[in-house]
């Protein structure tokens, strides 16, 4: 047992593998943090000061993947950006476009943060193209689940579990990926409208036979300050996926289903068109973001009426298949619990993100009818409370250990 | 131990008498589901109006600590809605209303007894339908889905039902009624919905589920191809995935397959060949008439003996009827036959075919294969005569394919699911500690473990019994389900 106060820096763990992680999690006492690439080190509750970090940048590589079966598995310390860099060459990718992964986000932290990009709309997050895991549980367990195939219902999912779990439950130290092939051809088309007509023409889209691989609204405004309102001025995008020669011919029909102002983005430009929505996902400094799940079409108008939305200080995001939205708000603790506040009343979830250092406001709306379950499944995998104390507060804080005095 | 007088009465005021059936001739209709082997009379079976009775039900269970088994329409092949004895069978069969579609937002809203097709259906006016599609989906219901995961053909590009269900109320073997999921995908915190889906009914009841709906395909083209050997089928279907072509569905059979099929049905399939494929395409015209020229040339490449294109809707049903068909029909080529169910990477296929046909021969026993050769989900038919005294060989190959399954970096279940059937093979897919911790997570939600207490999960008691032998559904019999 280290004795520790708050003065004293928490202890970082450096493991390589499946056997160092179990030992530093076996050899350390107290609170633990697990941390990735820190791209979302701050997502969701502020942590309680913690006697260890397991830094898991270390635990990385891929360990096996096959080709041929389209799986991959990895550790989950591994960048997906690295990971989809040496797929590449074979034509595969995991189908994940979140928007930190160009930032360097690890495997693990994108399934313990649940993120994920535009092409859920097609592919789901991670929770759906995950096969398997081993986890690390607070008591030294290893735990699999899942396996190599991609069609297997032999036990429960605890990868579900993990996903979203946000380093509260166990490490994950292996992941098993479904993959799919690298499009051979994408193409973007953008219509530009303010936040109010986005709905309208998502109709159309989705309505037609054009199966968009993500569809997706992002205001103008970046939140810096300059310029129209968030609310005001923006672009619809849709992207499809596709063989070269079939891919023209569909855009053709896209655009035409849009009408006149619709325009197919230049090749060159594609990458940085999705981009500037990345970085709107990301907000900036001073921004206080918010993740939000809610009906599509009760979406744009919950979006709209969000506290500091409709204002120049804003970037805002709205999948319009799949009902998740970023909005980066101007940072101020009682406009977000109003905004966590407002989307639950639409039956909705929100979750924030980065925010600035110290910043009060609370990471969640309200807790969810299950809580009661989520409590006990954290009792049953890390009983004195180990892992991530304060993430989930105050859905299912436990007496925390926090630091051992 | 039979049910007190006192607990049986409870339930009766809790759910209404005339909701309760406690004549033991009346329960035996109940004794078991598509795994006709393994029987048990349950005490008592309820029958729940709606969803508060399935609380007030639970609830009981959990005051009188009496096991209970939830039941949707019995076609499970795995025994996950085997009866317990001493326990009660809560039958969702009554909650079968569509409660909603929403075009717009894509989603119904639906009560676990309504079918997998009655889904489509009320969807289809909105140019929408409903993706899982299980073989027995004309009576399989979506409560029942939810419990076992359930795929179908179709599931290697549209995926199984976890990735189309986004929410379920779900009642807590406390009785305690919850929330998991919601209205999109995004929810915050641990993924309880994602546990829940394919739990097998051990983790809880779900009295509503809300499912993503998705727009019609514009076309669907459909072709069935005829090789000189199975590798040479598997190859091409390696090669369609080399480039880089997702089909909605790509299912293999092999000579005695077809041959069964073809006795029953007539749906076009040429006897005598080694091995047949069908492969599905769907999109947008453009992107299918592509990738439509790329498979038949892949298929030409590997020496297609026969190429049938389905010129219309009519000889793609037939077709699929075929396919569909395999398993029913081998009743016409065996007196008996077991049929098995697991997974292995799809690039092992040779080799696990290979494996069986031996393993059968050393057996003295015929083995037909179907299945769905895109994702290396195997359904094997291993064929034998009761009369002849075969079933305990039979039995035993059969169980010994679904390990050779794991051996070869597979799974045990595809798709059918653990239930009781597999519950003692667990330990050959997961070590003690895997097990454990799946044990304190069905701990967390049932921790007087009243919820469908035996199966998934080896026990000690469980494993030390025997199933009698195959008897077929009465389902089956009268050709509504297939087994798949």
């Amino acid at each position: 047992m280290t004795a520790a106060d708050d003065t004293t820096a928490p202890t970082t763990l450096r493991p390589t593998d499946l056997r160092s992680v179990r030992e530093a999690v076996l050899d350390s006492a107290g609170g633990l943090a697990i941390a990735g690439a820190g791209t979302a080190a701050a997502w969701g509750g502020d942590l309680d000061a913690v006697d260890s970090v397991l830094d898991m940048t270390g635990v990385t590589g891929v360990i096996a993947h096959n080709p041929g079966d389209m799986t991959v598995s990895v550790h989950a310390g591994t960048p997906l950006r690295r990971l989809n860099s040496e797929l590449a060459p074979h034509g595969q990718q995991v189908s994940l476009d979140a928007a930190r992964i160009a930032r360097g986000a690890t495997v693990g932290g994108l399934v313990a943060t649940a993120d994920a990009g535009p092409a859920a709309l097609v592919h789901g997050s991670l929770r759906d193209l995950v096969i398997g895991t081993t986890v690390v549980l607070a008591d030294g367990t290893v735990a699999r689940s899942g396996g190599h195939v991609i069609k297997n219902v032999a036990g429960y999912d605890l990868a579900k579990l993990v996903h979203g779990s946000y380093g509260t439950l166990g490490v994950l130290v292996e992941v098993v990926l479904r993959l799919h092939p690298v499009p051979k051809r994408t193409t973007t088309v953008a219509l530009d409208c303010p936040l109010a007509e986005a709905s309208g023409h998502a109709r159309r889209v989705l309505d037609g036979p054009y199966e968009p691989v993500a569809l997706e609204w992002r205001s103008d405004s970046d939140g810096s300050g300059d310029g129209p309102a968030a609310t005001e001025a923006g672009r619809l995008l849709v992207r499809v996926e596709g063989t070269e020669d079939a891919l023209s011919g569909r855009a053709r029909r896209l655009r035409a289903a849009l009408g006149p102002a619709a325009t197919e983005i230049a090749a060159d430009a594609e990458a940085e068109e999705w981009a500037a929505h990345a970085e709107r996902v990301r907000g900036g400094p001073g921004h206080a973001v918010l993740r939000l799940g809610a009906l599509p079409s009760a979406l744009p108008g919950l979006l709209a009426a969000l506290p500091g939305a409709a204002t120049p200080d804003a970037a805002l995001t709205i999948g319009l298949g799949t009902g998740v939205a970023t909005a980066a708000l101007p940072a101020d603790a009682e406009a977000i619990e109003a905004a966590h506040r407002a989307v639950h009343a639409a039956g909705g979830t929100s979750a924030l993100r980065d925010r600035p250092t110290g910043f009060g406001g609370p990471a969640w709306g309200p807790a969810p009818s299950a809580v009661g379950v989520l409590k006990a499944v954290k009792t049953a995998l890390d009983p004195a409370g180990r892992f991530g104390p304060g993430r989930f507060a105050p859905w299912f804080e436990l007496t925390s250990p926090g630091r051992t005095t | 131990m039979a049910l007190e007088a006192g607990v049986r009465s409870a339930f009766a005021r809790a759910i209404g008498a005339e909701n309760v059936i406690d004549d033991p001739v009346r329960c035996r209709s109940y004794e078991c589901d598509g795994l006709t082997g393994y029987r048990v009379v349950p005490e008592l079976v309820l029958l729940p109006r709606d969803a508060e009775a399935v609380a007030a039900a639970v609830r009981m269970c959990a005051q009188h600590k009496v096991p209970f088994v939830a039941r949707g329409a019995g076609t499970g092949l795995s025994g996950g809605a085997l009866p317990v004895a001493d326990g009660v069978v809560i039958s969702l069969s009554r909650l079968k209303r569509v409660l909603e579609v929403d075009p717009v937002n894509r989603r119904a809203v639906l009560e676990p007894g309504v079918t997998n097709l009655e889904i489509t259906a009320a969807a289809a006016p909105h140019g929408l339908y409903y993706a899982p599609d299980p073989s027995s989906q004309q009576v399989c219901t979506i409560g029942g889905n939810v419990a076992e995961n359930s795929g179908g053909a179709h599931c290697l590009k549209y995926g199984f039902t976890t990735n189309h269900v986004l929410s379920m109320e779900v009642v807590l073997p406390d009785g305690s009624v919850v929330t998991l999921g919601g209205d999109t995908a995004e929810q915050a915190g641990p993924d309880l919905r994602g546990v829940f889906l394919g739990s097998e009914g051990t983790l809880g009841i779900t009295t509503k589920i809300t499912v993503r709906l998705l727009r019609t395909p514009e076309t669907v083209r459909t072709l069935l191809a005829d090789f000189p050997s199975v590798s040479a089928a598997g190859d091409v279907v390696s090669d369609i995935v080399a480039a880089g072509i997702v089909p909605a569905a790509v299912e293999m059979m092999d000579t005695l397959a077809i041959e069964a099929a073809e006795e029953a049905v007539h749906a076009g399939y040429t006897v005598g060949v080694p091995a047949a494929l069908v492969v599905e395409l769907d999109g947008p015209v453009e992107e299918c008439d592509v990738q439509f020229e790329q498979v038949k040339a892949i298929c030409d490449k590997h020496g297609c003996t026969r190429l049938h294109i389905a010129g219309g809707p009519q000889e793609r049903a037939a077709i699929w009827r075929g396919r569909k068909a395999a398993f029913a029909a081998v009743g016409r080529i065996s007196p008996d036959y077991f049929v098995q169910d697991g997974v292995v990477p799809r690039t092992r296929l040779a080799e696990v075919l290979d494996r069986i046909a031996r393993m059968g021969r050393d057996a003295g026993l015929r083995v037909a294969n179907v299945f769905h050769a895109g994702d290396g989900n195997l359904h094997p038919l291993v064929l034998y005569s009761a009369a002849a005294g075969e079933t305990e060989r039979a039995e035993k190959l059969s169980g010994e394919i679904a390990e050779l399954c794991v051996e070869l970096g597979g799974s045990l279940s595809g798709e059918h699911g653990i239930g009781t059937d597999k519950a003692c093979s667990m330990p050959k897919m997961f070590g003690e500690d895997d097990l454990a911790v799946m044990h304190r997570v069905r701990g967390a939600f049932d921790p007087d473990g009243l919820c469908n207490p035996g199966k998934v999960l080896p026990t000690p008691r469980l494993c030390g019994e025997r199933p009698g032998r195959y008897r077929p559904h009465p389902l089956e019999e009268s050709g509504v389900i297939e087994r798949l």
